[in-house]
């Protein structure tokens, strides 16, 4: 079932996000961290005020909670190629060194807090366990054929 | 013939303990690397559709053919690692549900007017057979991972499907609410050969 059908409340909201926000964004990764960002860790709540002013800054968080699962449900379900594909698109956006980047997304576990608040523990399990083995994949230098192509 | 009963016995036996000898050494060491889960778990609604696309996601071999063409040993050895760990939680969570709705069938019986005795029997030895099918699995892929078994883990899956329906259908004459609890939230048709 799509978000649309699923709540007629958010939809328009849902709608001006994609269209106006997320749309801009590198990839599915960086629509994730953006997401997750945009959320207070305390209350678990989002804010967008351009969207809050539009709509309600309740709407808007819903919104928001609503695209923040319907992007890290196809990134769970995403091979880790593709996976692979979206940290880098990631990773080049961020103007930060790869290297750096990487060693520190490992030992930080950045990753962990870009899970929706309401999700199975089991999804995201996948998900931190095929975001650990990109990371490892991407520190050893190897890369998916089609980012060797991109960089030719 | 009968003289072998007692080895067979013995060797059941060990089979036994060996599989919870496996699964409590697995346990510990999950209970070592718990990652920090989110608050609250799935909405009502996705979970069949979604546990049966999971475990596809876990057990399919698209990950692995680009893992093993690509990648250096200690990556692949990782990535085996990371997916009998994926495919132990997804078998545990499965035995997890079945135990509930157990659970609330055993909490409930006393309210059931017309009680058969022997419908109660066939249930509990289903139930039974399917923890034993549950455990075994959880035991063989710990021991060869989940890439290796992934033929027997089908089979035997096919097998604890038919074993669900067997016990759906006993549970729908017993005890109609949880029969419901339980088909909205199992499905193993995905995971295959």
């Amino acid at each position: 079932m799509s978000l649309e059908a699923k709540n007629v409340e958010i939809e328009p909201a849902v709608r001006d996000l994609r269209n106006r926000t997320l749309s801009r964004l590198p990839g599915d990764f960086s629509r994730l961290v953006y997401l997750a960002s945009s959320r207070d860790l305390n209350t678990g709540r989002y804010s967008h005020d351009g969207l809050a002013f539009h709509f309600s800054e309740n709407v808007a968080s819903k919104a928001m909670a609503a695209c923040h699962r319907e992007i890290f449900d196809r990134l769970v379900y995403a091979s880790l190629e593709e996976l692979i594909e979206e940290l880098c698109n990631y990773m080049s956006s961020t103007d930060e060194r790869p290297e750096e980047f990487l060693k520190s997304w490992k030992h930080l576990g950045s990753y962990r807090v870009t899970i929706p608040s309401e999700c199975d523990e089991l999804e995201a399990e996948v998900f931190l366990s095929n975001v650990k083995m990109a990371l490892a994949i991407l520190q050893t230098g190897q890369k998916p054929a089609s980012q060797y192509e991109q960089s030719a | 013939m009968s003289q072998l009963l007692p080895y067979l016995g013995v060797a059941l036996l060990l089979l036994v303990v060996s599989a919870l000898w496996a699964r409590q050494i697995f346990l510990t060491r999950k209970s070592r690397i718990e990652v920090v889960v989110p608050r609250k778990h799935q909405a009502a609604g996705r979970s069949s559709a979604s546990r049966q696309a999971l475990g596809e996601r876990i057990f399919g071999l698209h990950d692995w053919d680009f893992v093993s063409r690509n990648m250096p040993s200690e990556i692949q050895k990782m990535f085996l690692r990371e997916r009998t760990v994926l495919a132990i939680s997804w078998l545990r969570r499965t035995r997890t549900r079945i135990s509930l709705v157990m659970r609330a069938h055993v909490a409930s019986v006393g309210q059931i007017a017309d009680l058969h005795l022997a419908t109660e029997l066939k249930l509990a030895l289903s139930y039974l057979v399917f923890l034993i099918l549950c455990d075994l699995l959880i035991a063989w892929i710990w021991l060869r991972g989940p890439i290796r078994t992934r033929r027997t883990v089908g089979q035997t899956l096919r097998t604890v499907t038919w074993l669900r329906g067997a016990f759906e259908q006993l549970m729908a004459r017993v005890d109609s609410a949880n029969c419901i609890a339980l088909k909205t939230n199992f499905d193993h048709r995905g995971v295959g050969s």
